[in-house]
C-alpha cells in the first residue's frame, strides 16, 4: 500500500524526469551566441550549453512543483479552513542546500577557469586549439601570434598591424587558423571593442594597452560593436565588414594595405596614443 | 469555471512565455525569408546629385550658408544642414566651402582620402604665402593641418579637410569637391573626425555631441 504522499511524489518525479530530458533535448537544438568561429566561442557557447543542462530541471522542477501543487492541493468547494499542519524536512532541507552550492560551485568553477584561460591566452595551446604549424602561415605558432591594435574612436574604430609596420585598416581581417593577440585602446573616451561571432569583449581606454585573445577557426564575416555608451553616435560605432579570411587572401590583403598606407603619415606604432590637447581652444 | 481560468491563464503565460524565449533564441531560418537578389536595370539613368556645404569656425561668421537665430552661434559647425538627402545608386557630388583654421586629427590615418571617385579630392587652397593654389590630392600632407573631416563610415567615405592657411586673406576659403557613390536605399550616419569642440574635454563635447553641427544623417532613397 503506498501513502498518498508517496503517489504525489511518484507523479511528480516521473513528470519532472520526462519534462527535463525534453527541455534539455530542446535546449541543445537552440542555436548559442556567439557561435564557432574562434575557439573562444566555442567554449562561451559550450558554457551556454553545459548551463541549459544544468538550469532546464531547476526550472523545470519548481514550475511544475508550483503547478501541481496549484491543482493537486487545491481548496475544494465549501467552508475556507486552515490546511493540515505542515513541518520543517531536515533531510529534505540539506539536500536542498547542498545540491544548489554544488550545481553553483560548478559553474563558478568552470567560469572562472574560462575567464582566466580568456585574459591570460592560455586557450591557446589548449588541446582543441589549431595544429602548431611550422610552415610560414600568420599567427599558428604560439610564439608568434598575430598582434593586431584596436584603436577606438568617436566613433569608428580602425585597426593597425603591429607586424606589419604598423600599417592602418579600416576593417578588421584575420587570417583563419591563428592565433591572434589584441591590444586595445582609445584615442578618447571610453569604448568597449566587441567582434560579436569572435567571442571578444573588451575595454577600449585611452592610455591603457588592454590585451585579450582570439584563436581563429572558420572564415567568414563578423560584426564589431562598441559596447560601452561613448557619445551620441554610439550606436552607430559599428562594422559589419569584419572577417575571418584563408591564410592566401590575409597575406595578399595585407601586402595590398601596406602599398596603400605608403602615403598615409601614420605616427610610429606604439602600445597606446595620448590624446593632446586635453582641452581645446576657449 | 475557476479552473477553466486558472488554466486558460497558466496556459496564456505559458505560451507568451516561450514565444519570448523562442523568439530572442530560434532564428528564422534566412530560406524563408529571403527574397530573390534584385539587379539594378540598365535602362535605369544614372542619377546624380549635388551637395554644397560650408564648415565655419562659429555658426556667426558664415559667409556661404548663413544661419541667423541659431541657438550656439558661436560653435564650430557644417552648414547649411547636416542632415542630406541624396538619391541611390548614383553618384553624389560634393563642394565644401571650408572656412575653419586647423585642428588637427587625433588618428592621423584620415588624412588619407578614402571611398571616393578616382581616389582624389579637388581643392583650391592657400600656402603659406597666402597665394591661392590649385590640385587633385589624395591625402592631406600634414595631419596636424586638417580642421575637420566629412566621413560617412558605413559608405567607406573619409574626406580630410585642409585648414584654411593663417596667412590666406580675411574671408577666404578653400574649397574641397568630391564625388562618392551611393548604393541601396537607407539612412547612414556622418560626422567629422577631428575633435573640433572648443572649449570642451579632448574637444569632443558641444558640437561634436549635437546632430545638426558636426554630425548628421545622409538619407539615401
Amino acid at each position: 500500500m503506498i501513502r498518498p504522499n508517496r503517489t504525489h511524489a511518484l507523479r511528480l518525479l516521473i513528470a519532472w524526469a520526462v519534462l527535463s530530458v525534453i527541455g534539455v533535448v530542446i535546449g541543445l537544438q537552440l542555436s548559442l551566441p556567439p557561435g564557432s568561429q574562434s575557439q573562444q566561442s566555442i567554449d562561451q557557447s559550450g558554457l551556454l550549453k553545459l548551463m541549459i543542462i544544468l538550469s532546464t530541471p531547476v526550472f523545470v522542477g519548481v514550475v511544475l512543483f508550483i503547478l501541481y501543487s496549484v491543482f493537486a492541493f487545491r481548496q475544494k468547494r465549501g467552508a475556507l479552513e486552515d490546511g493540515p499542519r505542515s513541518y520543517g524536512n531536515l533531510r529534505l532541507q540539506v539536500a536542498w542546500v547542498a545540491i544548489t552550492a554544488v550545481v553553483v560551485l560548478i559553474l563558478a568553477g568552470i567560469g572562472i577557469s574560462q575567464l582566466n584561460a580568456a585574459a591570460n591566452g592560455t586557450n591557446f595551446t589548449s588541446s582543441s586549439a589549431p595544429a602548431l604549424a611550422t610552415s610560414g602561415d600568420v599567427g599558428t605558432t604560439e610564439g608568434h601570434a598575430l598582434q593586431v591594435q584596436v584603436i577606438a574612436q568617436q566613433w569608428y574604430f580602425t585597426y593597425r598591424y603591429a607586424d606589419y609596420s604598423g600599417v592602418e585598416s579600416l576593417h578588421l581581417m584575420l587570417p583563419v587558423n591563428a592565433n591572434v593577440v589584441f591590444h586595445i585602446t582609445s584615442t578618447d573616451v571610453l569604448h568597449s571593442f566587441w567582434a560579436y561571432q569572435l567571442g571578444v569583449k573588451a575595454d577600449a581606454n585611452p592610455g591603457v594597452d588592454n590585451v585579450t585573445y582570439v584563436t581563429t577557426l572558420q572564415t567568414g564575416s563578423f560584426t564589431v560593436r562598441c559596447a560601452e555608451l561613448c557619445g551620441i553616435w554610439h550606436g552607430a560605432m559599428s562594422d559589419t565588414s569584419g572577417a575571418v579570411v584563408s591564410q592566401a587572401d590575409f597575406a595578399t590583403w595585407i601586402t595590398q594595405l601596406q602599398k596603400d598606407n605608403l602615403s598615409i603619415p601614420l605616427p610610429p606604432y606604439a602600445p597606446y596614443y595620448f590624446p593632446s590637447p586635453r582641452v581645446k581652444g576657449t | 469555471m475557476r479552473l477553466v481560468v486558472l488554466v486558460l491563464t497558466v496556459g496564456i503565460f505559458s505560451g507568451l512565455l516561450a514565444l519570448f524565449i523562442g523568439g530572442f533564441v530560434i532564428r528564422v531560418p534566412e530560406s524563408l525569408t529571403a527574397s530573390p537578389a534584385t539587379v539594378a536595370q540598365g535602362s535605369t539613368p544614372a542619377q546624380n546629385a549635388f551637395i554644397h556645404l560650408e564648415t565655419v569656425a562659429s555658426v556667426d561668421t558664415a559667409i556661404t550658408f548663413p544661419r541667423p537665430g541659431d541657438p550656439n552661434p558661436s560653435w564650430v559647425s557644417y552648414l547649411p544642414t547636416t542632415i542630406l538627402k541624396v538619391p541611390a545608386n548614383s553618384t553624389v557630388t560634393v563642394q565644401i566651402d571650408q572656412e575653419d583654421g586647423a585642428s588637427g586629427l587625433r588618428n592621423p590615418f584620415w588624412a588619407q582620402a578614402q571611398g571616393i571617385v578616382g581616389g582624389t579630392f579637388h581643392m583650391t587652397y592657400f600656402d603659406d604665402q597666402g597665394n591661392p593654389q590649385e590640385g587633385d590630392f589624395s591625402s592631406i600632407p600634414d595631419p596636424a593641418s586638417a580642421a575637420h573631416t566629412f566621413a560617412i563610415p558605413d559608405l567607406g567615405v573619409f574626406v580630410p579637410l585642409e585648414g584654411i592657411s593663417d596667412a590666406a586673406p580675411a574671408g577666404s576659403m578653400n574649397v574641397i569637391t568630391f564625388s562618392f557613390k551611393t548604393g541601396k536605399a537607407g539612412v547612414y550616419h556622418w560626422q567629422c573626425f577631428v575633435p573640433c569642440g572648443a572649449g570642451t574635454i579632448y574637444g569632443n563635447g558641444g558640437p561634436m555631441q549635437t546632430l545638426g553641427y558636426m554630425a548628421g544623417f545622409l538619407i539615401v532613397q
